[in-house]
């Protein structure tokens, strides 16, 4: 029954390289739609690249080489389809936030529509409004929508990161341990946000800390030298790996 | 929402945007390239007319057809060089009381200073060159000098005023702040654990400065004269203005206190009445030899940054 | 006593130097005020708003002048700042270690390096010769070439050191690189491509040799911008040294005027990017 439904993202035999290293051998799995799946493993394990080769952002470092299949929607985005195409329907948000600071903080939501002029004024205003509204900010920012996005603190910063990623209406988002670079409190809020997310999009979010992985996820892949060692249920990695290269990793040994 | 258009219309607005670049691009080595060629077309009726002769001939008579631009040259590299010379060490004076000794306070003010007196248009020190300093310079300075170490040809009367020396002064002057803002930037980078390890060793900042700052700083130094000494080659009005426009310098009078002409000033008072086609064409060859020479600097420079760069690696 | 002596040497190279900065002043402020207290006396109405007086009359103005340099310098920042700008952002963006790049580097840099008459020469021979008579077309093609690698550099410097982080954002969210070009990277650049483009103003306001062979002069207004026209900077350069000392005080007039839009304008830049050092941008 498995083999026949479409999945939201199919990957297969995927390999990547830097030059002459190869980051990623052989990867393979298949995401469900409106789920939340953490990606851990210890540092240079490929789990950026492993993201990066969703939204074909790896192909910007230089002397990059990919080979493998991703369907997207049953879409190969590596044949059919132009790699702007696949970076509006695949959003990303980033370790560190970048919001731009020569715009305005509404602007800033609305940046991937305005900027290629694919909404009306009236439309712009509605849907910085709503993706505020969906990430919890747009009580503490209603004032100072014309304010620059770089006026924020660095909670605020990553929630508008993720506002700008969610108003392209994105079939999948990707973190890139989205909140390592923040306090406690406002990684909470964002755990928080990642939960709900899962009603419109899919997430895929990379964290090297395990308990927030369990807390927020409901699949986990695990990255081990650039191969993927186990994927599944996550109360299952967490409870009875099947790898004992998971559970060493799960269990703080080395990483 | 989504963006209505497809990716191969954003692709091609894409391609659209890279050619103009390309373009603009483009038209700037182009006009580089129609600078030189336009120079030496135009220089043509005097390379051939006047040979070498150009080059070494010391006699200027447009009436006879004689063009030799040798005095001319040399006024250009000899007041060039005389206001570097000048100049350098009082832009490095300033650099080292910038990072050194200057109250936090006052630093602002001088880096306004500094850009203005870059900012000031050539004609304005012409102006102020021609009728503030000269006659100050030839009663208060060249006169006495004349009267007192005269019987050295190069100080020999009489006291013009408007002189090699002059014109040597103000472009001083104008070089003095290209030298001194690009010194204190680079003084300023000099590595703080460096300082620090000078400062420990309980060097006074004189000390520190010396042993440490400038020695750091001395390639971008060796950049910024070569800046200061372009600068001061390629000045045209300024020196026009206050240099006398005589070949009585050097041939038939060896004096700083005598009026000389250089490349830039020639070119600037004669082209009006440069009806002929050798005539005109002297000039542009005028032009050219500046050229060339300007770039020949710029590229002897170069060629020691980098092998005193090379040279640091190993 | 080794001691005494090196605390003496810096001593010394405290006051020297202090010196030698002071003595560096002062021509700046000597050119200020003798331009100030020169100048002030000619300015009046009709020096505003006249034209000049033939040579041994006296009266007239420098209106024509004034407007002259404003019009020429509009000219050539049409010409300059555009192919200034656009190659900056190659050299920034677009630009690989290839012959082409480098070719446009040493010409960005060449350029800056030649003397300013010149460019005077070269616009002589390109157009004046073509069209047979002075004009201030000319003018305005040879100081927008001057213009050019002057905002190219403070382009590119401005554009290059926008963070990565910007880009990735922006290629993440699947904007055309034109797109994230213009309205990104030299979006939060563009303080630095404005100061450099004031700078470049700045500067051609200053130069008088490349207006010599192409502008020429009038004691008209201008009639037209194929024609020869009047500039501040080269009636300074004709009154100052035409004898006449009534021309020689509107010289110095013209100067101060001159003096204060450079002066103007170069501390308005100073003001801006002083504030951009405190903001940290």
């Amino acid at each position: 029954m498995d083999n026949c439904t479409y999945e939201k993202l199919d990957i297969s035999g995927l390999d990547a390289w830097f030059g002459d290293k190869q980051a990623l051998k052989g990867v393979s799995l298949r995401i469900k739609p409106k789920t939340v799946t953490a990606v851990i493993g210890p540092s240079g394990c490929g789990k950026s690249t492993f993201i990066r080769c969703i939204n074909r952002m790896h192909e910007l470092t230089p002397g990059n080489r990919v080979s493998g299949v991703v369907l997207l929607d049953g879409v190969d985005i590596y044949k059919s389809v132009d790699s702007m195409d696949v970076r509006r329907k695949v959003g990303m948000v980033f370790q560190k936030p970048n919001p731009f600071p020569n715009m305005s903080i509404s602007d800033n939501v609305v940046a991937g529509l305005k900027l290629i002029g694919a909404a009306s004024k009236k439309e712009l205003e509605a849907v910085a409004e709503e993706n505020l509204k969906a990430v919890g900010l747009w009580k503490e920012v209603e004032n100072d929508l014309k304010k620059s996005g770089a006026s924020l603190s660095g909670g605020q910063q990553q929630r508008l990161c993720i506002a700008r990623a969610l108003a392209m209406r994105p079939e999948i988002i990707l973190m890139d341990e989205p909140t390592s670079a923040l306090d406690p409190a406002s990684t909470a809020k964002i755990e928080d946000l990642v939960k709900t997310l899962k009603a419109e999009t899919t997430v895929i979010i990379i964290t090297h800390n395990v308990q927030q992985a369990a807390r927020i996820s409901d699949m986990t892949a695990f990255f081990y030298l650039g191969e993927l060692i186990e994927y599944g249920e996550t109360r299952t990695i967490f409870e009875s790996p099947k790898s004992p290269l998971t559970e060493r990793y799960i269990t703080g040994r080395f990483g | 929402m989504q963006g209505k258009k497809s990716s191969s219309h954003y692709n091609r607005q894409d391609a659209v945007f890279k050619y103009l670049l390309i373009s603009a691009s483009l038209l700037v080595v182009g006009l580089f390239a129609a600078l030189f060629l336009m120079l030496i077309r135009g220089s043509l009726p005097s390379i051939l007319g006047n040979g070498l002769g150009f080059l070494t001939g010391t006699t200027w008579d447009p009436i006879n057809g004689i063009y030799g631009a040798l005095p001319a040259i040399l006024t250009t590299i000899v007041t060039s060089l005389l206001a570097v010379g000048i100049a350098i060490p009082v832009a490095l004076g300033i650099a080292i009381f910038f990072t050194e000794y200057a109250p936090v306070k006052a630093k602002f003010p001088l880096t306004v200073f500094i850009d203005l007196l870059a900012a000031i248009p050539s004609v304005i020190f012409g102006i102020w060159g021609l009728w503030i300093i000269a006659p100050l310079i030839k009663t208060y300075v060249q006169q006495p000098l004349v009267t007192s170490i005269g019987f050295i040809p190069i100080f020999g009367g009489p006291a013009y005023g408007i002189s090699l020396s002059l014109a040597s002064l103000i472009l001083a002057i104008m070089v003095i702040p290209i030298i001194a803002s690009l010194a204190i930037e680079l003084l300023s980078r000099t590595p703080i654990t460096l300082k620090e390890g000078m400062i420990s060793l309980g060097a006074t900042k004189w000390e520190s400065v010396m042993r440490v700052g400038l020695p750091f700083a001395r390639m971008g130094v060796i950049a910024a004269v070569m800046l200061g000494l372009g600068r001061a080659l390629g000045e045209t009005m300024a020196i026009t203005m206050v240099i006398g426009n005589s070949y009585m310098w050097p041939f038939a009078n060896p004096s700083i206190f005598a009026p000389a002409t250089s490349i830039t000033s020639k070119i600037a008072s004669e082209f009006y009445e440069a009806t002929s086609a050798i005539y005109a064409g002297s000039l542009i060859e005028l032009a050219l030899t500046l050229l060339i020479i300007t770039l020949a600097t710029n590229v002897a420079f170069r060629y020691i940054i980098n092998k005193t760069n090379k040279e640091a690696k190993r | 006593m080794r001691m005494v002596s090196r605390k003496n040497k810096d001593r010394v190279a405290r006051w020297l130097s202090l010196a030698i900065t002071v003595l560096a002043i002062i021509p700046l402020l000597w050119i200020i005020c003798s331009v100030v207290v020169n100048g002030i006396s000619a300015i009046n109405l009709e020096f505003i708003t006249g034209v000049p007086a033939p040579y041994g009359e006296s009266g007239g103005g420098i209106a024509n002048a004034i407007f002259g340099t404003l019009i020429i310098n509009a000219m050539a920042s049409i010409f300059g700042i555009p192919v200034g700008i656009l190659t900056g952002m190659y050299l920034s963006e677009y630009a690989t270690k290839g012959k082409f790049s480098s070719a446009i580097r040493t010409s960005v840099e060449s350029f800056s390096g030649v003397p300013s008459i010149i460019f005077g020469i070269f616009a002589f021979t390109i157009i004046v010769t073509n069209v047979r008579h002075y004009t201030a077309l000319a003018a305005a093609f040879a100081l927008g070439i001057m213009m050019i690698p002057i905002v190219a550099k403070a382009t590119e410097e401005s554009m290059r050191v926008v963070s990565d982080d910007m880009r990735e954002a922006a290629i993440a969210l699947g904007v055309p690189k034109w797109v994230r070009t213009v309205k990104i990277v030299l979006g939060v650049a563009r303080g630095g491509v404005i100061t450099g483009s004031l700078l470049a103003f700045a500067r051609i306001s200053g130069e008088t040799a490349p207006l010599l062979f192409t502008a020429l002069f009038s004691f008209y207004w201008p009639t037209g911008i194929d024609q020869p026209m009047a500039t501040l900077q080269v009636l300074i350069y004709n009154f100052a040294l035409s004898g006449y000392q009534e021309r020689v005080l509107q010289a110095w007039g013209a100067s101060l005027l001159l003096v204060m839009l450079v002066v103007a304008i170069n501390i308005v830049v100073k003001i801006v990017t002083r504030q951009k050092y405190k903001e940290g941008i």
